[in-house]
């Protein structure tokens, strides 16, 4: 197998006297959809907010390989850099649109660093605008594409916040690839949307997997895309790993049904834990 | 007021007698306007012997709760039918007047210039005219300005004028003490003012909101205050006078002289033809600060400001560069707010830190946002309206003030997200062009 998109170490995030994150490692495989499971509160997202870089770990490393070997050390980049140049894009679990701009311009917004050095970093352009007038129209081809992948080119001049709920989820995932990534984070993208839109949001997951060929990391409450599209499943509890593996494994690891479950004495969760390792 | 009807009409009285109740409600407008009044009208101080004593004149008081009452009687009797809150029917009454004025809005950018250019071969225009007209553009292109770092970035500038101070000072010192013409120095104001910009723009970059609101004001006054106390360089209050006029390729407006625009042209001598001159060197400034504007916006850096302006999580999460693209907006505006002062040095001949106080950034920022906020062609209809209006008011003395005053309101009760509120996207996938309405557009919170 090549090597995994992004490697986690022992990375542990404190907020004050409050440890979200407790020496948490686990490896993202390439082309692999991997998802990060666990109850309300148990970090999951603070995890997300370290490896997109908007918080910084207080302890551990984040390694992101690209396919030709370049490796980033995501705790040392801004958050901007990390999109820019270690390639990873993410969705938020509250959507953040652009509301008042248009889908499609939405989807330019993404392309904002090739498209600043087609520009000239905009002094050309102000200057001359039709240097710039090719990329541009390729920008545009790009938002397309995922448009039509995404069910969306019918709405491309319409305000984004102005679309239905369903389709502001796919908006911004459409968005997120637009950046041509190599690691996309979607942090809940199935919150609220119905059996319908759950499904084919997993038709999309698995699209982006295998054919743009992109590793996927996937926060997730709705069980039905976890289980169903999961190539690798990391369960967190109370900021710590209780379990690892593939959706099979996962389902029948008793430590998983007692954090999901609840278990009245925290020494059966002890004995449980033991008994797994 | 509007709390005493709601609660009489959840009490339980099926029937109600409109002259009763419009009786209640003047009773109570009355008496609040009379507690006003016996404080600001009741009382007056007199220059007696010994010192100043009060006189008491209660009859004023008298007549405010007498006024007040009817009026507030008959308003509500005649008038005020129902219990309809005013600003939701002025609302209302603004969103339809918004839908008549967007296709208003596609004749009004060429119908405005056209009459630009053809307004000083106007019959009707003098001096005064001609003066007037060439503050209002000064203020257009102030307000474009502006409205990069307001409008497109959301970023709330209250410091503006500090650049307008910087392009003035710059272009004054340097032709005094080197020689400069207008011509040469005016990019080189602009380009200071721009570094100024950036300088302010480095240590507010974290800020937001209010905070950031504060800091660029206390920027504008400490450019005033240094301007003001650096006698040495910038002559402190007594300013830099003898500040050169532009010339028309080395052709200076003069009576008398060598190269003289008259004598070249060999027509009759006019003081009118500086003004032309200067109108069209402003008309052409703005147009300039138009089309750079309004370009930049098309083009990914202005996108990026926008997308700012909305949500500026989602913009880093993309790879966008916060920081420079929060300083390349300080930057830009900062550029236009220098050409408009090096333009103001040049027009007045005199300058002096008395002309960048507060005040200049507080009508630039209501320009912007009585125009609405992003809005190019808004933004030059409320500098006109803005400038030209407080003009053409200036025969009724200190009331204009009170006019001035009830005109922003009205604008804003009207039209609470600025003349022209909606906005127009920036790429098209299909053939129709439609804008955006303003509720679904940020406003920035910084």
């Amino acid at each position: 197998m090549s090597t995994p998109v992004l490697t986690v170490e022992h990375m542990t995030m404190r907020f004050g006297g409050l440890v979200a994150v407790d020496d948490l490692s686990f490896t993202a495989g390439r082309r692999q959809i991997t998802s990060i499971i666990g109850p309300n509160g148990a970090g999951k997202t603070t995890v997300f907010n370290c490896i997109t870089g908007f918080y910084k770990p207080t302890t551990g490393r984040l390694t992101l390989t690209h396919e030709n070997g370049d490796a980033f050390l995501l705790e040392r980049l801004d958050d901007f850099r990390i999109n820019h140049l270690a390639k990873v894009a993410r969705t938020f679990q509250n959507i953040r649109l652009f509301g008042g701009m248009t889908v499609l311009e939405n989807l330019m917004v993404a392309q904002h660093n090739p498209l600043m050095l087609a520009s000239g970093y905009s002094l050309a352009a102000v200057l001359w605008p039709a240097s710039y007038r090719r990329k541009e129209k390729e920008a545009v081809e790009l938002a397309r594409y995922w448009l039509e992948k995404t069910g969306l080119i019918h709405r491309a001049d319409e305000a984004a916040g102005s679309l239905p709920y369903g389709e502001q989820r796919r908006l911004e995932i459409a968005r997120a690839m637009c950046t041509r990534p190599v690691l996309l984070c979607l942090d809940e993208p199935a919150a609220g949307l119905n059996p319908k839109e759950s499904e084919e949001l997993n038709e999309l997951l698995v699209s982006i997997r295998d054919d743009e060929g992109i590793s996927i990391l996937l926060i997730e409450h709705d069980m039905g895309v976890v289980m169903k599209i999961s190539d690798h499943i990391v369960v967190l509890d109370y900021g710590r790993k209780i379990a690892e593996g593939t959706p099979e494994e996962v389902r029948n690891d008793p430590a998983v049904i007692a954090a999901y479950l609840g278990v009245s004495d925290e020494d059966e969760v002890q004995e449980v834990i033991h008994e797994q390792h | 007021m509007s709390e005493t009807t709601r609660a009489g009409a959840a009490a339980p009285s099926p029937v109600r007698n409109p002259v009763v109740e419009a009786l209640k409600e003047a009773l109570m407008a009355g008496l609040l306007a009379a507690t006003l009044a016996s404080f600001i009208l009741g009382v007056k101080t007199v220059d007696a012997p010994g010192g100043l004593q009060l006189e008491y004149r209660w009859h004023w008081v008298l007549i405010a709760f007498g006024v007040v009452a009817v009026g507030r009687f008959l308003l509500r009797l005649l008038w005020w039918r129902r219990d309809a809150a005013l600003p939701g029917a002025a609302a209302a009454i603004g969103r339809s007047a918004g839908q008549l004025a967007q296709p208003l809005g596609k004749f009004a950018g060429p119908a405005l210039l056209a009459a630009a250019f053809l307004l000083p071969f106007m019959p009707f225009i003098g001096r005064y005219e001609m003066d007037i007209a060439i503050l209002v553009l000064t203020y257009v292109l102030l307000g474009w300005g502006l409205n990069v770092v307001v409008g497109y970035a959301g970023l709330l500038d209250l410091g503006y004028v500090a650049f307008y101070a910087v392009g003035a000072y710059a272009y004054a010192l340097l032709a005094t003490h080197f020689g400069l013409g207008f011509w040469t120095v005016l990019p080189l104001a602009g380009i200071l003012a721009a570094i100024w910009g950036m300088i302010l723009g480095f240590p507010v970059l974290r800020l937001r909101g209010d905070y950031l609101a504060i800091v660029t004001l206390a920027f504008g006054e400490i450019i005033r205050v240094v301007l003001l106390n650096w006698q040495e360089v910038t002559g402190g209050p007594d300013g830099i006078s003898g500040i050169p006029r532009p010339t028309f390729f080395g052709l200076e407006f003069k009576r008398f002289g060598e190269n003289t625009f008259h004598q070249f042209f060999g027509i009759e001598f006019s003081p009118m033809h500086r003004l032309y001159f200067l109108y069209f060197i402003i008309l052409v400034l703005a147009l300039i600060t138009y089309m750079v504007t309004n370009r930049l916006r098309r083009l990914p850096v202005g996108r990026a400001w926008e997308a700012m302006r909305e949500d500026e999580i989602a913009c880093r999460s993309l790879g966008i560069n916060p920081t420079n693209t929060k300083l390349t907006a300080f930057a830009i505006g900062a550029f236009f707010g220098g050409l408009g002062g090096s333009f103001f040095a040049t027009r007045q001949g005199f300058i002096s830190p008395e002309s960048f106080t507060f005040i200049e950034s507080a009508i630039i920022l209501a320009i912007v946002v009585l125009g609405g906020l992003g809005s190019q062609i808004g933004v030059a209809i409320a500098a006109i309206v803005m400038i030209g209006g407080f003009e053409v008011f200036r025969g009724l003395e200190e009331y204009r003030m009170l006019l001035f005053g009830l005109l922003m309101v009205v604008i804003m009760v009207w039209r609470p997200r600025g003349l022209v509120s909606h906005r127009m996207p920036t790429i098209f996938l299909g053939k129709e062009r439609k804008a955006v309405s303003a509720e679904m557009v940020g406003e920035g919170s910084g």
